[in-house]
């Protein structure tokens, strides 16, 4: 197991900075997710800690090693692919054992691990099998075995659940969770995805053009976003962001900036009354999701669409009018113009 | 309101007559009228003509008299006939030697081609090139270059270099593989741009993988590329075969003065077959040769399948 560091990483294509310095560090086990929409450089900054992609600046050491020059190989890193990356013509025991091809072991050793590695992920009735008689997950199991019996010291994911359907990726997001606390590896998983980033990190890296603009734990991102694109991108549905105009409230903060406010969809209860203090919002209903053990309501509060929670049994008709409300602890405040969090009141 | 059974006060939709057949019944219709043509023009112009020659093989037919049974006799005239088992070997020696050969450059080239990206085009294009010359044009070329100096380039290069002159189309020995050369080269183009389809298929991710895991470029290339490339292969092995066991053009071009000489030594089935219909007009052995043919050719493509098979 190893640290990885990043110190002013950076990516250029050609004559487009698609990196611009990154700086970060994932301690000794620690399991780091990188998140971000398509083209945020996640992947990038992934494939450059792996050696797929040359550094164009500063620096990244696995360990106490500077690996900017090492080959793949070199860096004793495992990494798991999208699209697995198992070859179609090895079966499942051949698969995990192609990574110890190159491992100065005896045949025994070799063996005893490969068993090993598909023993814990409950792959033993399949050895034998090929990937093509495979359902998606084992076949991404199949890659997390290739990568286990390395012993390596991190593992790199890229968006390793984006080919599996809904249900099993919930199950895949357990089990990779569970194998990093039996493990206890360091691991850098990327993912477009925020509730794989929420329900697997140590600590989330929100990445945005390039850049991070935000790391924590993953509570603490979602209760104090520093800015308007991270507090909408954790956390289902979509933070409301409105301007504080809008909602009866002042129409500017501290210095006579325009400010805007957020509040989760989970945090604006649909049917609540009017009270002193918190935000009131009221207008006709939109659109209405029931969800089961709640149901999301779109109403119009001016020109903005806003989400809110009723309880289950209460499901408004669409056009009727309704009002939301959230406790003032609740909001959150950003500046209208940089889209940067206040400082909270 | 309208009662929505009051079936006489409710204009009524125009309601069409129940077609007679299934919809499937109508699409195999459709599908096969289409086929019709194609299907009718190989039953008479390929099948028939197939079982016919079975049947001619069998017969001492010359064109000008009908037609007479003889039995076997063709078959055992022609499994004494020196001639024939000199063909029959020369046929052998296109296909074993210039098989692997056309394969192996045809991998190597794409190998290396797939890599290039300077020029890549150009250079693709310049492979496939030989592919579309027509064949009695580039054995022509192929044949003034194996002639004896001042026309003959490679006899000229070498004696510029002060070699000796080597004999080519006109020796016992290196006619034959001087064709073979050609035809390996007429062949390339076409089998370049097969592997390179095939190696462009393999998604990269694979080697990035094997990259982490550490394999080298020779291993990679043994467990990985090989075994996923091996459709590719089949198809070319089998393709490329059946073209060696055929050749013509190229003998016959480069040898008009003697086909298939000098000695027989480089006349290969399809030519001994042409020139026994068309010069002796001996269709009954011609037939009985082709028959041959037809079998090697069925046995090799058979036994190539079943060699190279998916032992999934």
């Amino acid at each position: 197991m190893a640290t990885i560091s990043l110190k002013n990483l950076t990516k250029v294509y050609g004559k487009a900075e698609v990196i611009h310095g990154i700086d970060l560090d994932i301690a000794d086990g620690e399991f780091v997710v990188f998140v971000g929409p398509s083209g945020c450089g996640k992947s990038t900054t992934l494939r450059m800690i792996a050696g797929l992609e040359a550094v164009s600046g500063g620096e990244i050491r696995i360990g106490d090693r500077v690996v900017n020059e090492l080959d793949p190989k070199s860096r004793n890193i495992a990494m798991v692919f999208q699209n697995y990356a198992i070859y179609p013509h090895m079966t499942v025991r051949e698969n995990i054992a192609i990574g110890l091809y190159t491992q100065n072991l005896d045949k025994e050793e070799k063996a005893r691990r490969v068993e090993n590695a598909a023993q814990i992920l409950g792959l033993t009735d399949f050895a034998d099998r090929r990937p093509a008689a495979l359902s998606g997950g084992q076949r991404q199991r199949v890659a997390m075995g290739r990568a286990m019996v390395r012993d390596p010291a991190a593992f790199l994911f890229d968006e390793p659940l984006s080919n599996l359907d809904a249900q099993l990726r919930a199950q895949m997001r357990i089990e990779i969770k569970a194998l990093h606390q039996r493990l206890g590896s360091t691991i850098a998983y990327v993912t477009h995805d925020q509730v794989e980033a929420m329900t697997m990190a140590d600590r989330i890296v929100v990445m945005k053009d390039g850049h991070i603009l935000q790391q924590g734990r993953p509570m603490d991102i979602y209760a104090n976003p520093v800015d308007v694109f991270t507090a909408r991108f954790i956390g289902t549905p979509s933070m409301n962001i409105i301007p504080s105009g809008l909602a009866g409230g002042p129409a500017a903060g501290d210095g006579g900036r325009p400010v805007l406010l957020g509040v989760r969809p989970q945090d604006l209860h649909v049917g609540q009354a009017a009270a002193a203090g918190g935000l009131t919002l009221a207008g006709p209903v939109t659109a209405v999701e029931p969800l089961g053990p709640e149901t999301l309501v779109h109403f119009r509060v001016g020109e903005e669409t806003v989400i809110g929670t009723a309880p289950a049994t209460q499901i408004p008709e669409v056009g009727s009018e309704v009002s939301a409300r959230a406790e003032d602890a609740q909001l959150h405040r950003f500046d209208a113009e940089t889209e940067k969090a206040l400082e909270s009141r | 309101m309208v009662h929505p059974t009051s079936s006489d006060t409710v204009p009524t939709h125009p309601i069409r007559p129940a077609p007679r057949l299934s919809m499937r019944t109508r699409s195999a219709l459709w599908v096969w009228g289409f086929l019709a043509i194609p299907v009718l023009f190989y039953c008479v112009i390929r099948f028939y003509p197939t079982f016919n020659a079975f049947w001619l093989s069998l017969t001492d037919w010359d064109l000008m008299s009908e037609a007479e049974f003889i039995g076997f006799e063709n078959y055992r005239r022609m499994f004494a006939d020196p001639d024939f088992w000199q063909t029959f070997r020369n046929t052998f020696e296109y296909l074993v030697f210039g098989t692997p050969i056309s394969l192996l450059i045809a991998f190597v080239v794409a190998y290396y081609l797939d890599r290039v990206r300077f020029a890549h085009n150009f250079l693709r294009a310049l492979y496939f090139m030989p592919y579309i010359t027509t064949a009695a044009a580039m054995a022509w070329v192929w044949r003034w270059f194996y002639q004896p100096p001042p026309t003959g380039l490679i006899n000229s290069a070498l004696g510029e270099m002060g070699f000796g002159q080597i004999e080519f189309l006109g020796s016992t020995s290196n006619a034959l593989p001087a064709i073979m050369v050609t035809a390996i080269w007429a062949g390339l183009g076409f089998q370049i741009i097969i592997f390179m389809a095939g190696l462009r298929a393999i998604p990269d991710t694979y080697y990035e993988a094997a990259r982490i895991d550490g394999l080298g470029e020779w291993t990679i290339l043994r467990k990985i590329t090989l075994p996923l490339l091996k459709p590719t292969t089949v198809f070319l092995v089998v393709f490329i075969s059946i073209a060696f066991l055929r050749i013509f053009d190229q003998v016959y071009n480069m040898t008009t003065n003697d086909p298939g000489g000098p000695l027989g030594t480089t006349e290969p089935l399809v030519l001994m077959i042409y020139q026994t219909a068309f010069s002796s007009y001996d269709m009954g052995y011609a037939a009985a040769q082709t028959v041959v043919l037809f079998t090697i050719l069925l046995v090799v493509s058979l036994l190539q399948l079943w060699i190279l098979r998916d032992r999934a």
